[in-house]
């Protein structure tokens, strides 16, 4: 009988237990909060240091200046052209990454077999994981040295690579795309065939012309915005690669199988079907690349030169430039002797801009994916 | 368009898929094989006789009486070499003027570029320098050196930019009494040296001598350690709360998703700014300790690992059977007993996937702890100091030594060796993630 008293409580025993079950719950939500929150105390201390600095010297030297001279008496702080060496390799970075990974992720989600896709994933996760400042590293004593010594070659040589098979399939596309269809079959292909030589050997000449130019470029110092964009886009890869492969997936085999069933092949099933269906997944992971590479210190501190300038002409990435991490990292250590002073405060400002951009991008992301989900649904 | 256009257009998207593939591959290795390879060589290298001399100065290794002897038998072969010196001295006084201003700061580099290969020469009082008491240590350092003797370094301005020529010097003191000095270099190095092959496993843990110059990396391991093991302290089980929370406690509502929605953008911020933030908040406002120190690292780092760790508990929570739970349930345990008996041993392997991971995270890092715990020289730092005192880390001297140091090119070996030893610490950590990952699947499947 002692048993079946203890199943059936009592009322006394049925509110202890409400209680403490009460109490674990509060004290569970309090510490989920204080592990969720965190991000706000976050925003605070930044902005609560950053913000001295915009009121004692206004925004406009910030933003609009370019004369970055810190330790000057009196000192500047124009941060244009940090912000100008942040976006360039960023924005560097993510061009020579996306397409890679988006036809890394079309190959791992559409043409390997499950067994080999295994095995590559942990390959792109260690692509992942390997420490920034490993990466950082790298550029400083193997790829920099190699730039300077042969960057001229190396560029020409991955022009080649690249845009020689480009230009060719580019040159046969186009041929056929500018053949009239009413033709007869044999003038058809006849005009075809020309056309293709002629686009082939425009083609050629422009290869030979921009490849001679890049052959003989002489690089004055491998730490710059080239070599940080490169590695910057190596490290933003394997988070390109596997959002956009989760999306290209989640696209599912209906979709594909129609389009098979049309009549289309496989590349026009991808760009046609599978990609526009994939394209919110596919942008969110471009936006993850975007705010790996411009959250990423000890690469661009140790591989793009820190000099505070707006290279000329803008696109060139040949010229050492300075970035907003990297301006954080380096001087901190100066500006911290005097708490206090604005150069501490004027790289919490940097900080600061950091967050927001990084904000903005997250906001960006869930907006598209909010909009994607809508859509599916119909509305 | 053309079939033959349409088929040629599929075949090349396919083409360049796969090689997308192949070039990430090929840029893990073309990253991995240099750090690796020569990270091995802070490992495995020919060490001289000179390194044995300070091993057993410093570390007190080897045989006391063996180093002696080889230490007599290379002194013995080195005698002629500073006979030379002493004899070119005395003639440098008895040259015609011109000669001797052409030779002399010549004469100067030489007896310098010795002294580097070979330590102070005999009868000189010991250098206050522990870099400078021994000679070359290492083979390889020590071919350079000799080339240092041998050749003098010059730059060839005459085709616009900058050439580096090597102009031999033996030519230009043929005659005198200093040219037997170069035969021997060039031609006796070997037994000048004693080049053996030596293997050095305690430079994971030896103190580094004179910043890095001589000894391991004992301290900045230990660091590292140190900090990756207090953030995982604090992250685990505030993020392992967080995850239960939301899985099995939390109801749909605007409370929950602002909180979720936090937690993803705390994993968006820039690793610098975790730096920022522990320098402003855990320093200069809560006073955690009065300076940097690995407590503060610590802390800073767990923010950082914080939403890793919470994302995978919540997956390995939510991969649990949902049958698993209903039993317990059934069975008249509460929510509580629920979760601590059923779910979470069920969830533990995947949970300890996410924990692997974050840890091999916060090791790797180094921009949070810059501001918050690292010091570029340091000593191993001892467990009672942890709250206090900052402590030197192999990602941060990493960057210290292969950027600010003094003299860069002569330790590019103990930089390999840290990058190597990082990233294997690193990449081990998460080979064990993804090999446990592997299991659990497995087991999942049945």
């Amino acid at each position: 009988m002692r048993k079946s008293e203890h199943i059936i409580l009592s009322a006394g025993e049925k509110a202890r237990r409400k209680i403490l079950g009460f109490l674990g719950r509060s004290g569970l939500f309090a510490v989920t909060s204080v592990a969720a929150l965190a991000v706000l105390a976050i925003i605070y201390f930044i902005a609560r240091d950053a913000l001295p600095f915009f009121r004692e010297a206004g925004c406009s030297e910030f933003f609009l200046s370019r004369e970055w001279y810190p330790t000057h008496q009196p000192p500047e702080f124009g941060a244009r052209a940090i912000f100008a060496g942040s976006l360039m390799v960023t924005a560097a970075a993510v061009i020579l990454a996306v397409p890679p990974g988006i036809f890394a992720a079309l190959c791992m989600s559409d043409i390997l077999p499950f067994g080999t896709r295994q095995v590559l994933k942990p390959v792109i996760e260690m692509l992942a994981a390997i420490p920034s400042v490993a990466y950082g590293f790298f550029a400083l004593v193997v790829l920099a040295p190699m730039l300077q010594a042969n960057g001229g070659p190396i560029l020409a040589t991955a022009w080649w690579a690249f845009a020689l098979p480009t230009l060719a399939i580019g040159s046969v596309v186009a041929a056929d795309l500018l053949t009239p269809e009413r033709l007869a079959e044999r003038a058809h292909r006849a005009l075809r065939a020309s056309l293709t030589g002629v686009f082939l050997l425009l083609s050629l000449g422009l290869l030979a012309r921009v490849g001679d130019v890049l052959a003989r470029l002489q690089i004055s110092s491998g730490v710059n915005a080239l070599n940080a964009s490169v590695i910057l886009g190596v490290m933003a890869l394997p988070t390109i690669v596997s959002v956009s492969e989760d999306a290209l997936q989640a696209a599912g085999r209906e979709l594909r199988e129609g389009s098979y069933a049309l009549g289309a092949t496989w590349a026009e099933t991808l760009v046609r079907v599978v990609i526009p269906a994939a394209l919110s997944g596919i942008f969110s992971a471009v936006l993850l690349g975007v705010m790996r590479a411009l959250g990423e210190t000890m690469v661009v501190w140790m591989a793009s030169g820190n000099a505070a300038q707006i290279p000329k002409p803008w696109y060139n990435l040949l010229l050492p430039v300075r970035t907003l991490t990297a301006t954080i990292a380096g001087d901190m250590g100066e500006a911290d002797q005097m708490t206090g002073s604005a150069h501490y405060h004027v790289l919490f400002a940097m900080g600061l801009s950091l967050l927001v951009f990084s904000f903005m991008c997250n906001l960006a992301g869930e907006w598209v994916v909010a909009r994607q989900r809508r859509k599916l649904r119909g509305e | 368009m053309r079939m033959s256009t349409r088929k040629l257009l599929d075949r090349a998207f396919t083409l360049s898929a796969c090689l997308a593939v192949a070039l990430m591959a090929l840029f893990l290795l073309f990253v991995l094989l240099p750090i690796f390879g020569k990270g091995l060589g802070a490992y495995v290298f020919r060490g001289t006789v000179e390194y044995r001399r300070m091993a057993a100065d410093q570390f007190g290794r080897g045989d006391e009486a063996r180093v002696a002897a080889e230490w007599r038998e290379v002194q013995a072969a080195r005698r002629p070499i500073y006979a030379a010196v002493a004899a070119f001295q005395k003639e440098l006084q008895e040259m015609p003027a011109a000669r001797r201003k052409e030779l002399k700061p010549m004469f100067r580099d030489v007896r310098e570029a010795l002294g580097e290969l070979f330590g102070p020469e005999p009868g000189e009082p010991l250098p206050a320098l522990t870099r400078r008491v021994y000679g070359q240590t290492r083979w390889d350092r020590a071919l350079v050196k000799a080339g240092e003797v041998l050749y003098e370094e010059t730059w060839d301005y005459s085709s616009g930019d900058g050439r580096r020529v090597l102009v031999p010097r033996m030519p230009r003191f043929e005659g005198t009494a200093l040219a037997p000095v170069f035969s021997l270099v060039g031609r006796d190095l070997k037994s000048l040296m004693h080049p053996r092959l030596t293997f050095y496993p305690q430079f994971l843990t030896d103190r580094s001598i004179d910043i890095h110059f001589f000894g391991g990396i004992g301290a900045e391991v230990m660091g590292t350690v140190y900090l990756a093991l207090g953030a995982m302290l604090i992250a685990v089980p505030l993020g392992l709360t967080a995850a239960v929370y939301f899985q099995e406690y939390a109801t749909q509502g605007p409370v929950m998703s602002f909180l979720r929605s936090c937690v993803n953008t705390l994993a968006g911020v820039p690793s610098v700014v975790f730096g920022l933030f522990g320098l402003a908040f855990f320093i200069n406002t809560l006073h955690v300790s009065p300076g940097k120190s690995v407590l503060a690292g610590s802390l800073t780092l767990s923010l950082l690992v914080l939403p890793t760790v919470i994302r995978a508990s919540e997956e390995a929570i939510a991969a649990v059977p949902r049958a698993y739970k209903e039993g317990a349930l059934a069975l008249g345990a509460g929510r509580f007993r629920t979760v601590m008996t059923v779910i979470l041993p069920a969830a533990l392997p995947g949970i300890l996937t996410g924990i692997v991971i974050s840890t091999g995270r916060a090791a790797g890092e180094t921009a949070p702890i810059i501001f918050t715990a690292a010091v570029s020289v340091g000593s191993l730092i001892r467990p009672s100091e942890l709250l206090s005192q900052p402590t030197p880390a192999l990602s941060w001297n990493l960057y210290n030594i292969s950027t600010e140091h003094e003299a860069v090119d002569e330790i590019r070996h103990v930089q390999y060796g840290m990058a190597a030893t990082l990233v294997l610490i690193v990449l081990a950590l998460n080979m064990a993630a993804i090999l446990m990952r592997a299991r659990v699947a497995r087991r999942l499947k049945g």
